[in-house]
Protein backbone atom coordinates (compact mmCIF):
# COMPACT_ATOMS: atom_id res chain seq x y z
CA UNK A 1 0.00 0.00 0.00
CA UNK A 2 1.47 4.04 -0.90
CA UNK A 3 2.88 5.39 1.84
CA UNK A 4 0.28 8.53 1.07
CA UNK A 5 -2.80 6.81 1.85
CA UNK A 6 -1.46 5.25 4.94
CA UNK A 7 -0.04 8.64 5.77
CA UNK A 8 -4.10 10.01 5.19
CA UNK A 9 -5.36 7.19 7.70
CA UNK A 10 -2.74 8.52 10.60
CA UNK A 11 -4.37 10.83 12.60
CA UNK A 12 -7.47 8.32 13.14
CA UNK A 13 -5.01 5.25 13.87
CA UNK A 14 -3.28 7.14 16.77
CA UNK A 15 -6.74 6.60 18.21
CA UNK A 16 -7.59 3.29 16.65
CA UNK A 17 -10.66 5.44 14.79
CA UNK A 18 -10.49 3.36 11.83
CA UNK A 19 -12.01 0.16 10.93
CA UNK A 20 -10.80 -3.27 11.59
CA UNK A 21 -9.02 -3.96 8.12
CA UNK A 22 -7.75 -0.17 7.84
CA UNK A 23 -6.13 -0.49 11.27
CA UNK A 24 -4.47 -4.12 9.96
CA UNK A 25 -3.18 -2.58 6.71
CA UNK A 26 -1.94 0.13 8.81
CA UNK A 27 0.15 -1.94 10.95
CA UNK A 28 1.27 -4.09 8.09
CA UNK A 29 2.73 -0.76 6.48
CA UNK A 30 4.72 0.39 9.81
CA UNK A 31 6.40 -2.67 10.18
CA UNK A 32 8.07 -2.20 6.92
CA UNK A 33 7.69 1.49 6.28
CA UNK A 34 10.35 3.56 8.84
CA UNK A 35 9.29 7.05 7.27
CA UNK A 36 5.44 6.22 8.04
CA UNK A 37 6.44 5.15 11.68
CA UNK A 38 8.65 7.96 12.36
CA UNK A 39 5.50 10.17 11.63
CA UNK A 40 2.81 7.73 13.80
CA UNK A 41 5.15 8.00 16.76
CA UNK A 42 5.09 11.56 16.05
CA UNK A 43 1.57 11.41 15.97
CA UNK A 44 1.02 9.67 19.42
CA UNK A 45 3.47 11.90 20.65
CA UNK A 46 1.48 14.99 20.12
CA UNK A 47 -1.37 13.27 21.42
CA UNK A 48 -0.53 11.75 24.32
CA UNK A 49 1.18 15.18 25.33
CA UNK A 50 -1.90 17.20 24.33
CA UNK A 51 -3.85 15.36 26.95
CA UNK A 52 -1.36 15.04 29.43
CA UNK A 53 -1.42 18.86 28.91
CA UNK A 54 -5.00 18.95 28.88
CA UNK A 55 -5.30 17.10 32.58
CA UNK A 56 -2.87 19.31 34.26
CA UNK A 57 -4.68 22.78 33.21
CA UNK A 58 -8.37 21.42 34.45
CA UNK A 59 -10.04 24.02 35.93
CA UNK A 60 -11.75 23.56 39.06
CA UNK A 61 -15.04 24.46 40.49
CA UNK A 62 -14.86 25.90 44.34
CA UNK A 63 -17.51 24.32 46.28
CA UNK A 64 -19.15 27.64 47.02
CA UNK A 65 -19.71 28.23 43.46
CA UNK A 66 -20.17 24.81 42.33
CA UNK A 67 -23.36 24.77 45.29
CA UNK A 68 -24.16 28.38 43.65
CA UNK A 69 -24.72 27.49 40.39
CA UNK A 70 -26.89 24.72 41.39
CA UNK A 71 -28.88 26.53 43.25
CA UNK A 72 -29.37 29.13 40.79
CA UNK A 73 -30.69 26.15 38.12
CA UNK A 74 -33.12 24.54 41.25
CA UNK A 75 -34.53 28.53 41.57
CA UNK A 76 -36.67 28.44 38.60
CA UNK A 77 -39.67 26.89 38.68
CA UNK A 78 -40.86 22.99 39.15
CA UNK A 79 -39.71 20.71 36.25
CA UNK A 80 -42.82 19.30 36.92
CA UNK A 81 -45.28 17.80 34.16
CA UNK A 82 -47.67 19.52 33.59
CA UNK A 83 -50.56 19.51 30.28
CA UNK A 84 -48.60 22.83 28.77
CA UNK A 85 -45.09 21.51 29.38
CA UNK A 86 -42.56 21.31 26.26
CA UNK A 87 -42.49 17.90 24.52
CA UNK A 88 -43.71 15.09 24.71
CA UNK A 89 -46.81 17.12 26.38
CA UNK A 90 -47.51 19.46 23.98
CA UNK A 91 -47.80 16.98 21.62
CA UNK A 92 -50.29 14.84 23.33
CA UNK A 93 -52.40 17.98 23.72
CA UNK A 94 -52.14 19.13 20.19
CA UNK A 95 -53.09 16.06 19.05
CA UNK A 96 -55.82 15.70 21.24
CA UNK A 97 -56.53 19.25 19.95
CA UNK A 98 -56.43 18.16 16.56
CA UNK A 99 -58.55 15.32 17.12
CA UNK A 100 -61.40 17.12 18.44
CA UNK A 101 -61.30 19.52 15.18
CA UNK A 102 -61.25 16.89 13.15
CA UNK A 103 -64.41 15.76 14.99
CA UNK A 104 -66.11 19.10 14.96
CA UNK A 105 -65.44 19.48 11.27
CA UNK A 106 -66.69 15.98 10.52
CA UNK A 107 -69.97 16.08 11.87
CA UNK A 108 -70.61 19.78 10.24
CA UNK A 109 -70.01 18.89 7.05
CA UNK A 110 -70.56 15.27 6.38
CA UNK A 111 -73.15 14.30 9.38
CA UNK A 112 -74.86 17.65 9.92
CA UNK A 113 -75.91 18.36 6.41
CA UNK A 114 -78.18 15.16 6.32
CA UNK A 115 -80.08 16.23 9.34
CA UNK A 116 -79.95 19.86 7.90
CA UNK A 117 -81.71 18.89 4.98
CA UNK A 118 -84.65 17.30 6.41
CA UNK A 119 -85.67 20.51 8.80
CA UNK A 120 -84.76 23.28 6.26
CA UNK A 121 -87.56 24.09 3.95
CA UNK A 122 -85.39 25.44 0.46
CA UNK A 123 -82.83 23.45 1.09
CA UNK A 124 -85.01 20.03 0.74
CA UNK A 125 -86.36 21.82 -2.06
CA UNK A 126 -83.00 21.98 -3.83
CA UNK A 127 -82.27 18.31 -2.79
CA UNK A 128 -85.36 17.04 -4.04
CA UNK A 129 -84.96 19.08 -7.58
CA UNK A 130 -81.13 17.23 -7.61
CA UNK A 131 -83.01 13.75 -6.68
CA UNK A 132 -85.52 13.90 -9.58
CA UNK A 133 -82.82 15.28 -12.33
CA UNK A 134 -80.55 12.67 -11.34
CA UNK A 135 -83.83 9.59 -11.07
CA UNK A 136 -84.39 10.87 -14.59
CA UNK A 137 -80.70 10.85 -15.78
CA UNK A 138 -80.44 7.34 -14.17
CA UNK A 139 -83.11 5.91 -16.62
CA UNK A 140 -81.32 7.34 -19.94
CA UNK A 141 -78.66 5.20 -19.11
CA UNK A 142 -78.72 1.28 -19.26
CA UNK A 143 -79.95 -0.21 -15.93
CA UNK A 144 -76.37 -2.25 -14.99
CA UNK A 145 -74.39 1.13 -14.95
CA UNK A 146 -76.13 2.57 -12.29
CA UNK A 147 -77.16 1.49 -8.64
CA UNK A 148 -80.32 3.12 -7.06
CA UNK A 149 -80.98 3.37 -3.15
CA UNK A 150 -84.02 4.71 -1.76
CA UNK A 151 -84.89 5.85 2.54
CA UNK A 152 -88.20 6.82 3.26
CA UNK A 153 -88.70 8.65 6.13
CA UNK A 154 -91.63 7.49 8.76
CA UNK A 155 -92.36 10.55 10.34
CA UNK A 156 -92.65 12.64 7.34
CA UNK A 157 -92.62 10.34 4.43
CA UNK A 158 -90.21 12.08 2.61
CA UNK A 159 -87.97 9.61 -0.11
CA UNK A 160 -84.14 10.10 -0.02
CA UNK A 161 -82.81 8.13 -3.20
CA UNK A 162 -79.33 7.66 -3.87
CA UNK A 163 -78.42 6.64 -7.46
CA UNK A 164 -74.57 5.46 -7.82
CA UNK A 165 -72.93 4.96 -11.22
CA UNK A 166 -71.13 1.48 -12.10
CA UNK A 167 -68.07 2.83 -9.72
CA UNK A 168 -69.91 3.23 -7.27
CA UNK A 169 -69.53 7.63 -7.64
CA UNK A 170 -72.20 9.44 -6.60
CA UNK A 171 -73.21 11.45 -9.98
CA UNK A 172 -74.77 15.13 -9.84
CA UNK A 173 -75.64 16.21 -12.98
CA UNK A 174 -76.16 19.94 -13.76
CA UNK B 1 -23.53 4.27 51.45
CA UNK B 2 -26.37 3.01 48.27
CA UNK B 3 -25.80 4.79 45.21
CA UNK B 4 -28.47 5.80 43.15
CA UNK B 5 -27.53 6.00 39.31
CA UNK B 6 -28.36 8.70 37.11
CA UNK B 7 -31.71 7.33 36.27
CA UNK B 8 -33.05 6.96 39.90
CA UNK B 9 -31.71 10.42 40.72
CA UNK B 10 -33.63 11.85 37.29
CA UNK B 11 -36.81 10.51 38.51
CA UNK B 12 -35.81 11.55 41.95
CA UNK B 13 -35.75 15.05 40.59
CA UNK B 14 -38.85 14.92 38.79
CA UNK B 15 -41.00 13.86 42.00
CA UNK B 16 -39.39 17.50 43.14
CA UNK B 17 -36.29 16.43 44.83
CA UNK B 18 -33.87 19.52 44.26
CA UNK B 19 -31.17 18.07 46.31
CA UNK B 20 -31.33 14.84 44.20
CA UNK B 21 -30.47 17.43 41.32
CA UNK B 22 -26.71 18.65 42.93
CA UNK B 23 -25.91 14.66 43.15
CA UNK B 24 -27.41 13.63 39.65
CA UNK B 25 -24.92 16.99 37.78
CA UNK B 26 -21.79 16.23 40.85
CA UNK B 27 -19.68 13.48 38.69
CA UNK B 28 -19.66 15.76 35.52
CA UNK B 29 -19.11 19.03 36.90
CA UNK B 30 -15.53 19.52 35.91
CA UNK B 31 -15.61 17.38 32.79
CA UNK B 32 -18.30 20.26 32.38
CA UNK B 33 -16.57 23.40 33.43
CA UNK B 34 -13.24 21.97 31.32
CA UNK B 35 -15.08 21.92 28.36
CA UNK B 36 -16.89 24.76 28.60
CA UNK B 37 -12.81 26.50 29.49
CA UNK B 38 -11.66 25.27 26.39
CA UNK B 39 -14.17 25.99 24.32
CA UNK B 40 -13.55 29.53 24.85
CA UNK B 41 -10.05 30.11 26.83
CA UNK B 42 -11.56 31.66 29.83
CA UNK B 43 -12.59 30.42 33.57
CA UNK B 44 -15.74 32.94 33.74
CA UNK B 45 -16.95 32.49 30.85
CA UNK B 46 -16.38 28.86 31.21
CA UNK B 47 -18.87 29.03 34.64
CA UNK B 48 -21.51 31.04 32.56
CA UNK B 49 -22.09 28.39 30.25
CA UNK B 50 -21.76 25.97 33.14
CA UNK B 51 -24.67 27.84 34.94
CA UNK B 52 -26.42 28.11 31.25
CA UNK B 53 -26.61 24.73 30.60
CA UNK B 54 -27.45 23.67 34.39
CA UNK B 55 -30.48 25.78 34.35
CA UNK B 56 -31.33 24.18 30.98
CA UNK B 57 -30.59 20.53 32.16
CA UNK B 58 -32.71 21.39 35.44
CA UNK B 59 -35.69 22.69 33.34
CA UNK B 60 -35.73 20.77 30.50
CA UNK B 61 -35.04 17.14 32.84
CA UNK B 62 -38.39 15.62 31.84
CA UNK B 63 -37.08 15.13 27.86
CA UNK B 64 -34.37 13.15 28.80
CA UNK B 65 -34.75 9.69 27.71
CA UNK B 66 -34.09 7.30 30.61
CA UNK B 67 -32.11 4.32 29.68
CA UNK B 68 -30.06 6.62 27.16
CA UNK B 69 -26.46 7.96 28.62
CA UNK B 70 -27.37 10.89 31.11
CA UNK B 71 -23.46 11.74 30.40
CA UNK B 72 -23.75 12.58 26.70
CA UNK B 73 -27.35 14.42 26.95
CA UNK B 74 -25.75 17.17 29.86
CA UNK B 75 -22.39 17.42 27.68
CA UNK B 76 -24.90 17.95 24.52
CA UNK B 77 -27.09 20.68 26.63
CA UNK B 78 -23.66 22.49 27.54
CA UNK B 79 -22.23 22.14 24.00
CA UNK B 80 -24.94 23.74 22.49
CA UNK B 81 -24.66 26.46 25.67
CA UNK B 82 -21.09 27.08 24.53
CA UNK B 83 -21.80 27.46 20.94
CA UNK B 84 -24.60 30.00 21.86
CA UNK B 85 -22.20 31.90 24.02
CA UNK B 86 -19.10 31.75 21.43
CA UNK B 87 -21.96 32.64 18.62
CA UNK B 88 -23.01 36.00 20.87
CA UNK B 89 -19.24 36.56 21.87
CA UNK B 90 -18.56 36.39 18.20
CA UNK B 91 -21.22 39.03 17.11
CA UNK B 92 -20.01 41.40 20.29
CA UNK B 93 -16.26 41.57 20.16
CA UNK B 94 -13.03 39.69 18.96
CA UNK B 95 -12.32 36.85 20.26
CA UNK B 96 -8.67 36.31 19.79
CA UNK B 97 -8.47 39.68 21.92
CA UNK B 98 -9.99 38.24 25.06
CA UNK B 99 -8.10 35.10 24.79
CA UNK B 100 -5.19 36.67 25.46
CA UNK B 101 -5.52 37.27 29.25
CA UNK B 102 -6.84 33.46 29.68
CA UNK B 103 -6.01 31.48 32.47
CA UNK B 104 -4.11 33.35 34.64
CA UNK B 105 -6.67 35.21 37.18
CA UNK B 106 -7.61 32.23 39.58
CA UNK B 107 -4.05 30.75 40.39
CA UNK B 108 -3.80 32.06 44.08
CA UNK B 109 0.20 31.50 44.39
CA UNK B 110 3.24 33.04 41.87
CA UNK B 111 5.04 29.37 41.23
CA UNK B 112 1.78 27.51 40.49
CA UNK B 113 0.46 30.51 38.37
CA UNK B 114 3.46 30.14 36.37
CA UNK B 115 3.36 26.43 35.88
CA UNK B 116 -0.50 26.83 34.85
CA UNK B 117 0.42 29.31 32.62
CA UNK B 118 2.91 27.67 30.83
CA UNK B 119 0.98 24.50 30.44
CA UNK B 120 -2.43 26.85 29.70
CA UNK B 121 -0.28 28.53 27.25
CA UNK B 122 0.70 25.64 25.51
CA UNK B 123 -2.50 23.90 25.46
CA UNK B 124 -3.96 27.44 24.24
CA UNK B 125 -1.44 27.22 21.16
CA UNK B 126 -2.34 23.37 20.14
CA UNK B 127 -5.73 24.38 20.16
CA UNK B 128 -4.91 27.44 18.57
CA UNK B 129 -5.76 26.84 14.80
CA UNK B 130 -8.88 24.34 15.28
CA UNK B 131 -12.17 25.64 14.29
CA UNK B 132 -14.83 25.54 16.96
CA UNK B 133 -16.30 22.12 15.60
CA UNK B 134 -12.70 20.40 15.36
CA UNK B 135 -12.33 21.68 19.10
CA UNK B 136 -15.52 19.96 20.26
CA UNK B 137 -15.08 16.81 18.23
CA UNK B 138 -11.07 16.39 19.74
CA UNK B 139 -12.15 17.60 23.27
CA UNK B 140 -15.17 14.85 23.42
CA UNK B 141 -13.11 12.08 21.83
CA UNK B 142 -9.36 13.12 22.99
CA UNK B 143 -10.23 15.16 25.90
CA UNK B 144 -13.28 12.98 27.55
CA UNK B 145 -12.82 9.84 25.78
CA UNK B 146 -15.77 9.77 24.20
CA UNK B 147 -16.62 7.29 21.09
CA UNK B 148 -16.80 8.61 17.71
CA UNK B 149 -20.43 7.68 17.98
CA UNK B 150 -21.25 8.99 21.29
CA UNK B 151 -19.45 12.44 19.44
CA UNK B 152 -21.54 12.60 17.18
CA UNK B 153 -25.10 12.22 19.02
CA UNK B 154 -23.28 15.01 21.12
CA UNK B 155 -22.75 17.03 18.55
CA UNK B 156 -25.72 16.10 16.44
CA UNK B 157 -23.76 14.83 13.28
CA UNK B 158 -22.66 11.88 11.36
CA UNK B 159 -19.65 10.02 12.81
CA UNK B 160 -18.03 10.51 9.20
CA UNK B 161 -18.39 14.28 10.05
CA UNK B 162 -16.73 13.42 13.77
CA UNK B 163 -14.05 11.01 11.57
CA UNK B 164 -13.39 14.16 8.95
CA UNK B 165 -13.03 16.67 11.89
CA UNK B 166 -11.28 14.73 14.33
CA UNK B 167 -8.34 13.61 11.43
CA UNK B 168 -7.63 17.56 10.69
CA UNK B 169 -7.85 18.23 14.94
CA UNK B 170 -4.84 15.69 15.80
CA UNK B 171 -3.32 16.99 12.31
CA UNK B 172 -3.01 20.76 13.13
CA UNK B 173 -2.24 20.01 16.51
CA UNK B 174 0.55 17.36 15.74
CA UNK B 175 1.89 20.34 13.35
CA UNK B 176 1.57 22.61 16.55
CA UNK B 177 3.41 20.32 18.97
CA UNK B 178 6.85 20.44 17.51
CA UNK B 179 6.88 24.19 17.57
CA UNK B 180 5.44 24.67 20.95
CA UNK B 181 7.08 22.02 22.91
CA UNK B 182 10.67 22.87 21.30
CA UNK B 183 9.12 26.90 22.80
CA UNK B 184 8.69 25.11 26.17
CA UNK B 185 12.02 23.32 26.57
CA UNK B 186 13.96 26.64 25.23
CA UNK B 187 12.25 28.92 28.00
CA UNK B 188 12.44 26.43 31.11
CA UNK B 189 16.19 26.21 30.48
CA UNK B 190 16.99 30.18 30.04
CA UNK B 191 14.72 30.40 33.10
CA UNK B 192 17.13 27.38 35.38
ZN1 LIG C 1 5.24 4.38 4.28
Amino acid sequence: MKCKKIRHWLPLMVGLDLSEHKVKAVKSHLVKCTGCQQEYDAYVLSLEKTKEWLEEDKQNWEEREWQQAVQNAVKQKKPAISPFAPWPFTKTWAYSLMGVLAAALLFLFVIKPFNLREGIAPESEMFARTQAQLLRSAFQESPQEVVKMTMVLPETGQKIIWIFDKNFDLEVKK
Amino acid sequence: MWMKNDDELVSEVLKGDQTSFELLLRPYRLGLLNMAYRMTGNREEAKEICQDALIKVYRYLHRYEKGKSFKSWVYKITMNSAYDFLRKKKKSEDIIESQKDLHFATSPNPEQQFLNREIGSKIESCLRNLSPKEKAVFLLRDGDGFSVEETSEILKCSSLSVRTHLSRARKKIRAQFDKVNLGFKKEVNSEV
